[in-house]
């Protein structure tokens, strides 16, 4: 797995994004299955207001840390940080893309924080989850 | 031992929660891997920290489920994560969250609580803390 050094790092730079699809199955595996959860409880989720199952938001910073992890290396798993806001509910069967771009670069204990903007989309363009992730990079 | 229903009055800030212990097992990690489409080499293969490691947010679910341990909770929304991951995850290890209620609000009519958390390992190792805020289902 090549690792991102800090010279081949540029603010502005694009991320490689990821695109997702959430099948439900997908969501039960990651929640389990539960009777009265907007999760795996199609009923319960309606009852609830929403047209669909909902993805658990966790698994939206699971797609943040695979594109951190992707880009940054061991630095994200050991160093790494994230925070994030979950603006929209991703319903079951929806499509994300998670996209990155770097912001700040700066100088930690002798090695490099690379800081993202993150956000997750869905298959409408809506923006789902939003925030900055960071690692460290030598 | 009684779990009674979490609700918004009820909730005290302050509170504290533990969570019972998770091993971590390579069946776990490939789980999680499955659920979240991350065939990362890591998971099941070398890393650069010598052995498999886990998905950094593999433990996310102990730490948002720590009302669980003393409280039927009604459901919710989950609206803030911040996430430091200071040691990776290793399988073998047994984890546990301590977490602590640091605030409470109403917003547009809508209770929220907000959870300051770690996550160690058997040796009492910190390999992730962070924060989280919830939005409170109302019956």
């Amino acid at each position: 797995m090549a690792t991102t050094t800090t010279d081949a790092v540029s603010i502005g730079q694009e991320l490689p994004p990821l695109v997702k699809e959430i099948p439900q199955r997908k969501i039960d595996a990651y929640s389990g299955v539960r009777p009265n959860s907007i999760h795996s409880d199609e009923a319960w989720a309606k009852k609830k207001g929403f047209r669909a199952p909902l993805a658990q938001a966790m698994m939206s910073t699971a797609y943040v840390s695979e594109l951190m992890t992707r880009f940054v290396g061991a630095g994200f798993v050991k160093g790494g940080t994230m925070s994030m806001a979950f603006i929209k509910p991703v319903l079951a069967a929806d499509r994300l893309t998670v996209h990155g771009v770097v912001k700040h670069k700066q100088p930690e204990n002798g090695r490099t924080r690379i800081v993202v903007e993150v956000w997750c989309e869905n298959q409408h363009g809506d923006k789902t989850a939003v925030g900055t992730a960071s690692g460290l990079i030598d | 031992m009684e779990f009674p229903k979490l609700t918004y009055e009820r909730l005290q800030v302050g509170e504290e929660f533990v969570s019972d212990t998770f091993l971590v097992t390579p069946e776990e990690i490939e789980t999680y891997a499955f659920a979240v489409d991350d065939d990362h080499p890591w998971f099941r293969e070398d890393s650069p920290f010598g052995g498999p490691v886990a998905h950094p947010t593999l433990l996310g679910n102990q730490a948002l489920r720590l009302r669980h341990s003393r409280y039927t909770v009604p459901g919710g929304l989950h609206a803030k994560m911040e996430f430091e991951f200071l040691e990776p995850i290793r399988p073998g290890m047994r984890a546990r969250s301590r977490g602590r209620v640091i605030d409470k609000y109403e917003r547009r009519g809508k209770p929220y609580m907000v959870t300051e958390f770690t996550t160690e390992d058997e040796t009492g190792t910190v390999l992730v803390r962070g924060r989280f805020t919830q939005m409170l289902f109302r019956d």
